[in-house]
């Protein structure tokens, strides 16, 4: 490449950068979305699950209890949970678990649950009555099986004892020895790579194939149905430096997204990691540089297929039509790798396209660095990013894309 | 060229800057243009006249690289093909091709950088035109909100900042009120008196009369006629152009769909299939019987 080619090259890419920066819209879209994603998936959702549980523990729930002849000892403990108990006697119903006549007082949400209980011999029968699709109700459900559970355990214990048994050893006879997490001898840091790696590989794969949509789009159907295209193929550029220029653009936009995603996403981590809910994955630097070399090429790849496509339609309708629908598929190979077992993985997966890099971003992130799977997916990659290329620059060198359908 | 006491020197429509020989250009099945050839000279001015779908667009592109001849050549004076030559060109084609999240100075800027023209010489011929066209002012705003008069400047301001030889501009006052269509015009006379090479495709007689030294009047796909407005009238023994024109070019136009030839036979196919069709004719025709 001559200096005046890069010097058009850069030309290129520069303005497409500063004309997509100045839409708000795309920013939005490129820089704040992504930056907010997982903070608010990992923190703020969790932060909403716990207040509105702390909402539910301070909620009321009215609850029936029918029975001819209760436990004293259960109603205590009850008694330590927020349920406002009224009694009733037991009617004559074929099963505990049938509602009868009851039905109606559930469905309108006149009580939130009833517990029947039944002393047959030795044994108390019990059912709960309650709506699931209420709050309240599935509530009172969980208070009471909570009550019921404790009174079990001291009734088991207290029988037991009156049989003149240890209820510890009676009730455990097996026990483990030790801290669990010793027996395990992965490390913390390997731990937390895989559990990354079931979705960063998903996250970076759909992200860098539904962020390169909107730039691809508007830089060659946009320009094609604008009609700048025609005065920016009078000028003295080749369709190939063109390609490059666009394709450094749409790489650079798409970057910037992904690369603020992961930032969200491991400050999230972070977040999560000093809460001990996950650790710091422990990479080595060679990982880290395949890592950056596996996503690049899957990055020339995608964006110069979106580019060829974009660049065929006659509109930007046409090729978001297209285009949309097509991160199918990336999503399908992206959750197909997931479930992929990745010791004693056959070589074969490693020359898919889309799962070759999907399945290296696993492996790499859990730190295993093994040299065949490596030399088949850099291969591959290379091959397939040299097609997209290829495809690329034959739909950049068609003549019929100076003209649009408007 | 201009003398120093104004007068324009004649001598400087010698030189052939383009060449157009033998070309012919088809899409799919369509043959747009049929073997055409001729001349462009320095420090002329050449209407290109045609209804629409006449050919006047595919031989701009032509012209100006964009499009490759099915048969024939284009060339420079060197002899050079036109598509490896686009520096000695500006180009205004008729969408202008404007950005409109740009200012219409990094417009003009972002293609003088194209052309390899450094930002100062580009921003020292802007400004001088841009004078002319009573443009400075508006050079820092973004075209998005420019009337279609003010991007046909910014347009022509864009295709003169790097000095090119030949001016290719493609209906530049299609949609255009009178004072910008007079302002165009009469920046084209400028240029023509300061002996620039313009080739300039319109639908309107009247103007390539005003503006042009050579008439070209094209018709489906053939040149009918090439010549100076004097020249076509003597040719066809008429009193004014329009007659002239109609005279040669009296067969009906045909219809003609570049863009249909590059849709794919399955989109087009798919097209049809929910098209309801026109419902016959022959009956209307035969109650008026």
């Amino acid at each position: 490449m001559s200096n005046s080619s890069v010097k058009r090259v850069k030309a290129i890419a520069k303005k497409e950068v500063i004309e997509f920066a100045r839409d708000w819209r795309t920013i939005m879209a490129i820089i704040v979305i992504p930056i907010l994603m997982f903070p608010l998936l990992f923190i703020m959702f969790p932060l909403l699950l716990e207040s509105e549980a702390a909402e539910l523990d301070s909620l009321q729930v009215d609850v029936v209890i029918q029975s001819n002849e209760l436990p004293v000892d259960l109603l205590q403990e009850f008694n330590s949970t927020s349920i406002s108990i009224s009694f009733e006697g037991l009617s004559n119903n074929t099963t505990l678990a049938n509602p009868g006549s009851d039905l109606d007082r559930l469905r309108s949400l006149s009580i939130d649950a009833i517990l029947r209980m039944e002393q047959r011999g030795d044994i108390w029968y019990y059912a709960i009555i309650h709506i699931s699709t209420s709050e309240s109700s599935n509530e009172a459900r969980s208070r009471l099986i909570q009550g019921l559970t404790q009174w079990e355990q001291n009734e088991t214990e207290r029988r037991i004892n009156a049989e003149g048994l240890d209820p510890d050893s009676t009730l455990n006879p097996l026990r483990w020895d030790g801290e669990i997490s010793s027996g395990d001898v992965a490390t913390q840091g390997e731990q937390a790579g895989m559990v990354l790696s079931l979705f960063i590989p998903l996250v970076l794969a759909v992200w860098t194939f539904s962020s390169a949509i909107q730039p691809s789009i508007d830089m060659t159907a946009g320009e094609r149905e604008r009609g700048t295209l025609e005065a920016l193929l009078s000028l003295p550029c080749s369709r190939n430096e063109l390609l490059i220029g666009k394709w450094l653009g749409v790489a650079t936009i798409t970057g910037v997204g992904v690369v603020l995603q992961i930032c969200g996403l491991l400050f999230a981590i972070g977040y999560l990691a000093s809460s001990s809910v996950i650790g710091v994955p422990d990479l080595s630097l060679s990982a880290v540089l395949l890592i950056v070399i596996s996503i690049m090429l899957f990055a020339i790849m995608v964006v110069a297929l979106e580019l060829a496509i974009a660049m065929r339609s006659h509109s930007v309708k046409e090729a978001g039509s297209i285009l949309g629908p097509a991160i199918i598929l990336i999503v399908f190979p992206a959750l197909f790798t997931q479930v992929i077992n990745l010791d004693g993985v056959e070589n074969f997966w490693f020359a898919v396209p889309v799962v070759n890099i999907l399945l290296a971003l696993r492996e790499l992130l859990m730190d295993r660095v093994i040299i065949e799977h490596i030399a088949i997916w850099f291969g591959t990659s290379v091959i397939y990013a040299v097609l997209a290329a290829y495809y690329a620059a034959k739909q950049f060198s068609r003549e019929d894309i100076v003209t649009s359908l408007s | 060229m201009l003398s120093k006491k104004g007068e324009r020197v004649e001598l400087s429509m010698t030189r052939t800057l383009m060449t157009i020989e033998n070309v012919s250009k088809h899409f799919g099945e369509v043959e747009a243009l049929r073997d055409i050839s001729l001349e462009i000279k320095s420090g002329e001015v050449v209407g290109l006249v045609g209804s629409n779908g006449a050919g006047k667009t595919t031989l701009l592109r032509l012209m100006s690289g964009v499009y490759k001849p099915t048969s024939g050549t284009v060339c420079l004076e060197d002899g050079t093909p036109v598509d490896k030559m686009r520096q000695k060109l500006g180009v205004v084609p008729e969408s202008t091709g404007l950005y409109s999240r740009l200012t219409a100075w990094e417009n003009i800027r972002y293609h003088s950088r194209m052309h390899g023209i450094d930002d100062k010489t580009s921003w020292s011929r802007t400004s001088r035109f841009a004078k002319e066209l009573d443009m400075l002012e508006n050079l820092g705003r973004h075209t998005k909100g420019f009337s279609r008069g003010m991007k046909q400047k910014t347009a022509l301001l864009r295709a003169l900042a790097h000095g090119p030889s030949v001016l290719l501009l493609d209906e530049p006052t299609a949609g255009l009120d009178i004072t910008s269509a007079r302002t165009v015009r009469a920046l084209v006379k400028q240029l023509r008196d300061e002996g620039g090479t313009i080739v300039y495709s319109t639908h309107h007689l009247a103007e390539a009369e005003q503006v042009c030294d050579r008439i070209i009047i094209i018709h489906n796909g053939d040149i009918q006629a090439d010549g100076s407005p004097s020249d076509l009238l003597n040719q066809t023994g008429d009193e004014n152009l329009e007659e002239a024109y109609v005279s040669l070019t009296q067969e009906k136009a045909r219809s003609r769909n570049e863009d249909s030839e590059s849709e794919g036979r399955f989109t087009r196919w798919w097209r049809t299939l929910f098209t309801p069709k026109t419902p016959k004719i022959k009956a209307v025709v035969n109650e008026d019987e």
